[in-house]
């Protein structure tokens, strides 16, 4: 499928029927995936699937369709009725497409030309291999969800009235196993996977199978414990979600519209001085690096806390335009299906200077956090409650598993208690963090 | 909400689809987030496309080309759908939006092992290619040839005598402008008001080689306000929507007014929100929202795959006591205009109304076709799939709490300290242990048997075994809603639920005081 040849016709095809401005997303996407459960293939799938989205802005309103059909009929008939559809909406002064026109892209080398060589064969095994060795780990671990093997390649355009006409290929592959330990009341799931750009740089079949079976085991017999208020560790894989919540109330159209308990914050501390995050999705080779964004910005490393001081919220162009302030904008895109919007690319928290273990050192009774649900930060109020799972630790080390407790506060004084950061960062996706500890938080369990 | 790529630690639940997403793959949005309309004239959708691409003849071939390797079963699924919405944000329509999903899948089944594949290219090559790709999954000579076509003509359920697909977009812009003016004079502390109007058209044919031949279109519509208030430093957000498989009809001005003052009451009644407390509480549930805490912390453990995995809680339960003896339970698809409603499934089933918890006894499980043949239980119409691109699984309906007999009153008044849970937004489960939690939107503490002040950040804890089993009193009250979207596997559905008011004796409440 030629994109460039598609996605500049349909920019053509736009000004034609009456656009002021047009920009198309053109997707192609290639999946295979593979699920096995006990040592038999579950269900295979491959398929590939393409679509477009086109936005188009007649006196700065807005149309936005998607299609799946890229017949040519099909794409006349798409671009026509998205510019019957900008005629529907109101204008806004500040919508419309980006400032910039076309940017030197780096290469961050995210396709792996030799993915499309691994036979499904080789992948199937894979599959098998990892719930294989999982299950068999342990006399504790009882059943499994099974193992997996999935592999992408997406091919994806971004073609625009100002000039930008980008075409991007990427890969990503990854396997994971999910077994179940315990019996009866007592069950626990535990899971792991390794996902790479490159499939030469997965991890170890036997490392993500033993990571996998030791999550379900180490949790048999987890309970709750009593309310109080103790020191809390995140351990580092845990962590993300914790970033989650306070990432999102970073968004600068809803500091504009005064809905986040963030609003007042810029250049204010908002966190311990131990913490800075960037967004930075420019790392050769990593799965959460993109050359550009959701409306065609080159992607730069941004730093959003420095020191604990907040450097600023995160806009796309038209919310920048909105808010008046001048930024590097992120936006992103989910598929073809949506236009772009707000946010950050690829997060990461950088180290601390403690070795992990030096965390649990001086906590006398405390909980070590493994498992999140959800994400805790109220964007609105600031309120802080989550539900977890974890560890409880009692003289410095790992006493028991805990499960059906919450962690209760307020975003801001827990992000000001973090008290140490480790040095045990691990790249794995979007959201990246070291494990880290907070002084103090209201763990609620059994009785009030 | 935009979700950012996270470490791959979730539940096996949305572990693997997660897993992949790269670049910019689909990820949820909050309703509203993207909700267009449309113009009759500009989008005129209800155009049978494609219905003729895929007569019976070309379906046989397919599925013949399905079964080429000697697999037990086939089926192919079309679909053709379109997606309209329309948004008004700081008071202007500002989005409009149309969209064109069109493919057809490819099913088959050898023994418990499933291959499938799909295009959305509608070219007869393109088509065999597919269903020649998920006969891989079979390696032999052909065992089955399909058999002749029935056509299936199940009753219908849903409540559509106008298509919104079919309305002009002014006259959605109308029920939008109202909510917004009425919002905004309610008080001079909303601060922001956004209304959508959301509607689906999903035209299906399924046909397999067993000679299931069905046909559907299915339309759901949505229409709701939400607003945010401010007062100096507090802040706080309300809401109000309906969504069902409703036509137009069922939208005019006196909702969107009724609407936009509802939302901009509650935002306002929440704006003095104190801290949550933390720790084992008991708690009323109102009417209506409960019923996502029946979805998830209990429906989803009831589910097929599951249960004969024996990765559920619930297993081997069946026919043995599993909640309070006042908890009767069900996924129903036959509820009329219900937001999950489903005249067939999406293999061919037709819809039902299964009691899955009768008087605390473990009655049913929630099945597809694969998962009942494996279990040899009976199909519940519960086989969904979110679109061409995936294979049907067991998921959920319409799922409600029956009513019982308590008037709510009486309830609230029994508590002597405890809280009020009148909506909840979302929550998460693990099948395999039933623990959940839930985050509350809008709650308050109960003192002496009395509703009174609001808390901000509730989140409700525990396991859904151990909730069952606390349900003290249920109200007369059902209420059934609808606008969930549930996540499972990767595929997002829509989902409906309900509950009448109801007492948990207790349960962990995660706040920020201890």
């Amino acid at each position: 499928m030629d994109f460039k040849k598609i996605g500049e016709d349909v920019i053509k095809r736009a000004a034609g029927y009456g656009a002021d401005e047009a920009e198309a997303v053109i997707e192609n996407v290639k999946e295979f995936n593979v699920n096995v459960r006990k040592g038999e293939v579950e269900t295979l799938q491959k398929s590939v699937s393409k679509g477009l989205g086109l936005r188009v802005y007649i006196n700065k309103a807005l149309g936005f369709s998607y299609t799946s059909d890229l017949s040519p009929e099909s794409l006349d008939e798409t671009v026509k009725k998205t510019v019957d559809l900008a005629k529907i909406t109101e204008s806004k002064p500040w919508q419309g497409l980006p400032e910039f026109g076309p940017q030197p892209l780096a290469d961050l080398d995210i396709y792996d030309a030799e993915m499309a060589a691994v036979p499904d064969d080789k992948k199937i095994a894979i599959a098998k291999e990892v719930e294989r060795i999982a299950m068999a780990q342990d006399k504790r671990i009882t059943n499994t969800e099974g193992g997996s093997f999935s592999n992408t390649e997406r091919e994806a355009g971004l073609f625009n009235s100002k000039g930008i006409s980008y075409v991007l290929r990427e890969t990503s592959c990854g396997f994971s196993a999910y077994v179940i330990a315990g019996e009866g009341d007592n069950m626990q799931g535990g899971g792991w996977s390794s996902y790479k750009r490159f499939y030469k740089e997965l991890a170890p079949v036997e490392d993500v199978a033993k990571k996998a079976a030791q999550r379900a085991v180490e949790m048999l017999g987890a309970k709750p414990v009593e309310t109080k208020k103790v020191p809390v560790i995140f351990d580092r894989y845990a962590a993300p979600s914790f970033w989650m919540g306070i990432l999102f109330a970073l968004n600068g159209d809803a500091v504009f519209r005064k809905t986040t308990f963030m609003t007042e914050m810029l250049e204010k501390p908002i966190a311990s001085p131990l913490i800075t995050l960037n967004d930075d999705a420019t790392k050769p080779r990593f799965i959460g690096s993109v050359p550009f964004d959701g409306e065609g910005n080159v992607t730069r490393k941004i730093t959003v806390v420095d020191k604990g001081v907040l450097q600023t919220f995160y806009y796309d162009s038209q919310t920048a335009r909105k808010a008046g302030v001048k930024v590097h904008t992120m936006a992103r895109r989910y598929g073809y299906r949506g236009g772009p919007s707000a946010g950050f690319l690829c997060i990461i928290v950088e180290n601390g200077k403690d070795d992990p273990a030096a965390l649990f050192k001086d906590v006398k009774e405390g909980l070590l956090v493994t498992g999140m649900r959800g994400a805790g930060t109220d964007t609105t109020t600031g309120a802080f409650s989550v539900g977890c799972s974890g560890f409880w630790i009692v003289d410095g080390a790992k006493a028991f598993p805990v499960d059906g407790v919450t962690l209760g506060g307020t975003t801001l004084e827990i992000l000001k208690a973090i008290d140490m950061v480790a040095n045990d960062l691990d790249l794995r996706g979007g959201l990246n963090s070291p494990s880290f500890r907070v002084a103090e938080i209201t763990v609620g369990g059994k009785k009030a | 909400m935009d979700i950012l790529r996270l470490n791959h630690l979730m539940d096996r639940r949305g572990f693997l689809k997660k897993g992949m997403q790269t670049g910019a793959l689909v990820v949820s949005y909050p309703l509203w987030k993207h909700f267009a309309g449309k113009e009759t004239d500009a989008l005129g959708a209800t155009e049978a496309v494609g219905q003729s691409a895929l007569d019976k003849d070309t379906l046989r071939k397919l599925l013949e080309a399905c079964l080429s390797r000697g697999g037990e079963f086939a089926e192919v699924y079309y679909e053709r759908t379109v997606t309209n919405s329309l948004s008004l944000d700081e008071d202007k329509i500002t989005t409009a939006t149309r969209g064109l999903d069109m493919g057809v899948g490819f099913r088959v089944i050898q023994g418990e092992k499933t291959g499938y594949a799909f295009s959305d290219d509608l070219d007869f090559a393109r088509l065999k290619e597919a269903a020649e790709t998920a006969a891989l999954i079979a390696s032999g000579a052909v065992q089955q040839k399909p058999a002749t076509f029935t056509p299936l003509s199940p009753p219908s359920y849903y409540l559509v005598k106008v298509s919104p697909d079919t309305i002009a977009s002014k006259e959605k812009a109308a029920l939008l402008i109202k909510g917004n003016a009425v919002a905004r004079a309610f008080d001079k502390r909303i601060t922001q008001v956004g209304v959508g109007f959301y509607d689906i058209n999903k035209r299906i044919l399924i046909a397999n080689s067993e000679g299931l031949y069905a046909e559907d279109t299915q339309t759901l519509s949505r229409f709701g306000v939400n607003c945010a208030a401010l007062e100096g430093t507090q802040r706080s957000m309300g809401y109000e929507s309906k969504s069902g498989s409703f036509g137009f009809e069922h939208y005019d001005l006196a909702l969107a007014e009724e609407f936009g003052r509802k939302a901009a009451e509650m935002a306002i009644r929440l704006l003095p929100a104190e801290d949550a407390p933390a720790g084992e509480f008991p708690i009323v549930v109102a009417a209506g929202y409960g019923g996502i805490f029946f979805h998830e912390a209990i429906g989803h453990s009831l589910e097929g795959d599951g249960i004969r995995k024996k990765t559920s809680c619930f297993w081997d339960r069946l026919g043995q006591s599993i909640a309070s003896p006042v908890v009767t339970l069900a996924d129903d698809g036959t509820y009329k205009g219900g937001w999950g409603s489903v005249n067939v499934d999406d293999e061919g089933c037709v819809g039902k109304d299964t009691v899955l918890i009768d008087k605390g006894t473990c009655a049913a499980f929630i099945e597809d076709k694969l998962n009942a043949k494996l279990m040899k239980a009976k199909q519940t119409g519960n086989g969904r799939r979110q679109s061409y691109q995936f294979y049907p699984i067991p998921r959920m309906t319409n799922t409600y709490l029956h009513a019982g007999e308590s008037k709510p009153e009486d309830i609230i008044k029994s508590i002597d300290k405890g809280l009020f849970i009148s909506k909840i937004g979302g929550g998460n489960v693990s099948p395999t242990t039933g623990r959940f939690v839930f985050s509350v939107t809008e709650g308050y503490m109960i003192e002496g048997g009395k509703v009174a002040q609001p808390l901000k950040g509730i989140m409700l804890m525990g396991s859904g075994q151990d909730v069952l089993k606390n349900i003290s009193m249920v109200g007369n009250d059902l209420l059934i809603i609808g606008g969930g979207t549930c996540g499972k596997d990767g595929q997002s559905k829509p989902v409906g639920f309900g509950n009448p008011t109801l007492k948990v004796d207790k349960i962990t409440i995660g706040g920020k005081k201890a």
